[in-house]
């Protein structure tokens, strides 16, 4: 799990790469990680990343962020140097009082790392003051203004604000740290390369064994494995300065040698109170900058639904096949609005004659010949009835019941003996044989395929 | 080898056979016409489960020459248990004859083994002119059952009933413009009973589809809180190049941020309608409005990107750096006075001079920048009228058969707010929003759990509220 990797992630999944058949396929593929959905997150960015344009945008914000950490670093690490020098300069006359190296290696560092501990406390609060307080925060925001590093893709990418906030966190542990790093390559290359006289001096009134008790108890951490790094009380008697006289005294010059002693005092304090309790700080930072990481993973827009496609059944229920569409088109066919009185012949498509002699009563028509045709009769009763058939012939169908290509059979029959076929589509006897006009309009559209002159429809 | 069950959906042309297949494959792509013979060719429906086939349904033509193929099957004169070969022999024959295009499409199917659902429409008479077509169906000697359909309001089923109850082992009354998932399921159960071999396939079909709509209603869910994150979250920034803030200004910024949340619920909305099937699908529904929702947008401006508050920090703490400085130049003479002095030099400094810092140059760029912001969403109002909008979009979609064909109209009435807003509901919905308005990125936990508020609310409406 890594920065670029989240930052990978949210590039594909702006881009919605992959089909949900290719999800569910990938999740089965690497089953082995249902329970691990980090794994499978970084597995599906590995197998789609290749879709993205180059340059990656994680490697621009990568190297970004590479380029920030590294400049700051540096200027930390030679800060640190230069403290460590100034803290040290000894011009032969005065001592070098080691209650300032003191304070900058173990109350400056542990201060700080009692900062870092709140904010780290308080990190979900992305408008954190102890957040702001960290030069990595403030530096960077001023950073961006320089050119070559004002790119658009970085600065509209909005990161998860508690990543954010760790990354900061976890940046300054690493700054503090080379600031540290500083200050103890300045103890040794000045003790190297000078003879310095420690001493110590306060204008509060401590005692020898007041400041021996207190040094001892700093020096708790390594007393017992390295005892020489815990200055005697003989060393801090004999290294007490005083200013007044504004000289050293006979008794310092004495033991000029033995005053020298403290520096490995102050190198392990500075390992352990400024370089290891700052790496600590750092692993827990990097603990907390993972773990913002992962969160990360689940907070972006679209993650959630991509674990379910891989990991749920996926269910289909659509055609496999995309329709074909047949436009309809159909020509006009010859319109009667008027019945006549009297037919040479009436027929009902599936329609009893009882019920032909009901509509003709009705319609106030009458003919010798009246048939059943179409329904229950055979094919061959209906050749026959149509056979016989001459003149005009008035035929009722159903209009609610769509035309089959049965009937357009029989009135083709029809056509070829007789003069003038009227096709009725008449509505149900409970709506008083009323036809409604989208019942007409798929009629005249069916029977005109048969494109014959001998064919009407009676409309409304 | 096909060994899941198959169902064909034949019938008379124009009786509703596309109109159920639609409605129980909940595709709306499905061609449904009031012309008859729209369909030509069949359609297979698969039931997958991660490529699997559980059951298929099959969309056929309707019959359009029953009674010559009829007449041709009554000429072979065989025993029982031959009258299926008969229908075989006459789909070799006529394979390849056009006349016939339409009974071969529906036939095949049924002797490769497809149960049959054979559709009526009950809102009209039956007429005798079904008789050959549902006589050829026995002939098959394969599973049946009828499905009545209602495509009007009038009510022929019983006699109907009457003669489909001698021709087909079950008889069902479905209405696929009307069918919810209780009706789709109870189909299922029907169609599991006509074969026993299909019972366990068919039912286990029965459990993965009730997970199917658990699936689609969680992620209808996922969709809608996110809506509500994005629209509360949201900030609108508009740079401004004079000193004073102009009214244009504030009413071009006012336009973009309506714009964007009118924007993001109509691509909420799309995602709902692709989680649920409908993408075909014709609406009617005016715009988010934000009458008696004050867009308040404030002046804004930034040093280095950093606010007055952070630029005052920053300058506290270069201060006191730079002081610290000092004081290790005099090696603590100063009592770290010059930390301190420092720190407060700095500080004060940048919180008064932040309006003339915003001026300066450096390399040709101004560090300052002024701009009009609006949002993140301070009415509390808000929320709950898009929430409203969006769960009577998605609850209506939900519920919507793939049959229809007719423009929805998605305008909620004023009652609706009562109809899902409890007290204890908004109580518990007001929690997340007071943490969406702060306008930060959120955990997904934070998400997920607001998801099930609102997954309560939709079971709630599709439960006790008829749209």
């Amino acid at each position: 799990m890594h920065l670029k990797s989240y930052l990978n992630l949210y590039v594909l999944l702006q881009n919605d790469v992959s089909t949900r058949e290719e999800q569910r396929a990938f999740g089965l593929e690497y089953a082995k990680f249902k329970k691990k959905p980090v794994k499978q997150l970084l597995a599906w960015e590995n197998r789609y990343i290749h879709n993205l344009k180059k340059p990656l945008l994680s490697d621009d914000i990568y190297s970004y962020l590479y380029v920030v950490t590294f400049l700051l670093v540096i200027i930390a690490f030679i800060l640190g140097l230069l403290s460590g020098i100034t803290l040290l300069s000894y011009n032969g006359q005065e001592p070098v009082n080691v209650v300032y190296f003191i304070a900058m290696v173990i109350f400056l560092p542990l201060f700080s790392i009692v900062l870092a501990f709140f904010s780290m406390l308080r990190v979900k609060n992305s408008k954190s003051v102890l957040l702001h307080l960290t030069p990595a925060y403030w530096m960077e925001k001023i950073l961006n203004f320089f050119p070559g590093i004002d790119d658009k893709n970085i600065k509209n990418f909005k990161i998860n604000p508690l990543l954010v906030n760790w990354i900061i966190i976890r940046r300054s542990q690493f700054i503090a740290l080379f600031f540290s790093l500083g200050l103890l390559l300045a103890l040794l290359g000045v003790v190297i390369t000078k003879d310095i006289a420690f001493a110590w001096s306060t204008t509060l009134h401590i005692t020898p064994e007041t400041f021996h008790s207190f040094l001892n108890t700093l020096a708790l951490p390594w007393r017992e494995i390295l005892p020489t790094a815990v200055p005697s009380i003989e060393l801090i008697e004999r290294s007490q300065y005083f200013r007044l006289g504004d000289k050293l005294s006979e008794e310092m010059i004495s033991n000029a040698s033995q005053l020298g002693q403290w520096w490995k005092f102050l190198a392990l304090a500075t390992l352990f109170y400024a370089l290891l309790l700052r790496c600590v700080m750092y692993g827990i930072a990097t603990l907390g900058y993972k773990n913002a990481l992962k969160k990360s993973f689940f907070s972006l827009e679209g993650v959630s639904l991509i674990l379910k496609n891989m990991n749920e059944p996926m269910i289909t229920t659509s055609a496999t096949v995309t329709e074909h569409i047949i436009s309809s088109s159909y020509k006009d066919i010859q319109e009667v609005r008027q019945l006549k009185r009297l037919y040479d012949s009436v027929q009902g498509w599936a329609i009893p004659t009882f019920k032909l002699q009901v509509m003709n009563d009705t319609m106030n028509i009458s003919s010798q010949n009246i048939f059943e045709v179409g329904g229950s009769n055979t094919l061959s009763e209906d050749r026959a009835i149509a056979h016989k058939s001459f003149g005009e012939v008035l035929l009722y169908v159903k209009a609610w019941e769509p035309p089959t290509l049965d009937i357009v059979d029989y009135i083709e029959e029809l056509v070829e003996v007789v003069d003038k076929v009227i096709v009725y589509p008449i509505g149900m006897e409970d709506e008083m044989y009323h036809t409604k006009e989208k019942f007409i309009k798929i009629w005249i559209e069916k029977i005109s395929i048969i494109d014959n002159h001998k064919i009407w429809i009676k409309t409304p | 080898m096909i060994n899941y069950p198959r169902f064909a959906v034949v019938g008379h042309p124009n009786k509703g056979k596309s109109s159920i297949v639609s409605a129980l494959a909940l595709d709306d792509s499905v061609q449904i016409s009031d012309t008859p013979g729209t369909t030509h060719k069949q359609r297979s429906f698969p039931l997958k489960v991660d490529g699997k086939v559980l059951y298929e349904l099959i969309d056929t033509p309707g019959f359009q020459r029953a009674r010559y193929i009829l007449e041709w099957l009554q000429k072979h004169d065989v025993s029982a248990d031959k009258k299926h070969e008969v229908i075989q022999l006459f789909i070799n024959e006529y394979e390849d004859n056009k006349r016939f295009n339409d009974e071969i499409e529906l036939l095949k199917p049924i002797v490769d083994g497809a149960g049959i659902i054979y559709i009526v429409d009950a809102s009209k008479p039956y007429g005798e002119e079904y008789e050959a077509e549902m006589e050829i169906l026995r002939w098959t000697g394969q599973p049946s059952m009828a499905l009545i359909n209602h495509i009007e309001e009038t009510d022929y089923s019983l006699e109907w009933k009457r003669v489909l109850g001698q021709y087909f082992k079950m008889v069902r009354t479905f209405n696929p413009m009307r069918a919810n998932i209780e009706d789709h399921i109870s189909i299922l159960e029907s169609m599991a009973q006509l074969k026993e071999e299909w019972i366990v396939p068919v039912k286990s079909s029965i459990v993965l589809f009730e997970a199917y709509h658990t699936q689609m209603l969680e992620k209808s869910c996922e969709v809608l809180s996110r809506l509500v994150y994005d629209a509360l979250s949201y900030k609108e920034e508009l740079s401004l190049k004079t000193e004073k803030v102009e009214e244009s200004d504030k009413e071009k910024i006012e336009e973009k941020y309506k714009a964007y949340l009118r924007e993001l619920e109509i691509k909420t909305q799309k995602k709902i309608e692709k989680i649920w099937k409908h993408e075909h699908l014709e609406k009617m529904q005016t715009l988010l409005t934000f009458e008696e929702i004050d867009l308040f947008s404030q002046e804004a401006a930034s040093v280095f990107g950093l606010t007055r508050k952070e630029l005052l920090i920053t300058g506290a703490t270069s201060g006191a750096i730079a002081g610290a400085g000092i004081d290790l130049l005099f090696l603590g003479h100063t009592l770290l006075l010059g930390g301190a002095i420092g720190g407060l030099v700095g500080g004060v400094g940048a919180y008064f001079g932040f309006d003339e810092l915003s001026d300066i140059k450096v390399l040709g760029q101004k560090v300052g920048k002024r701009y009009l912001q609006m949002g993140p969403m301070k009415n509390r109002n808000f929320p709950y009228i898009l929430l409203g909008r969006a769960l009577y979009h998605t609850s209506t979609i939900a519920k919507r058969s793939h049959a229809l064909r007719s423009t929805v109209e998605l305008d909620t009435h004023k009652t609706f707010k009562e109809k899902w807003l409890y007290d204890d509901l908004r109580a518990s919905l007001e929690k997340y929003h007071k943490i969406f308005r702060a306008g930060e990125s959120i955990d997904a936990d934070i998400l997920d759990d607001y998801k099930i508020l609102l997954l309560k609310a939709l079971e709630n409406i599709n439960n006790n509220y008829s749209l």
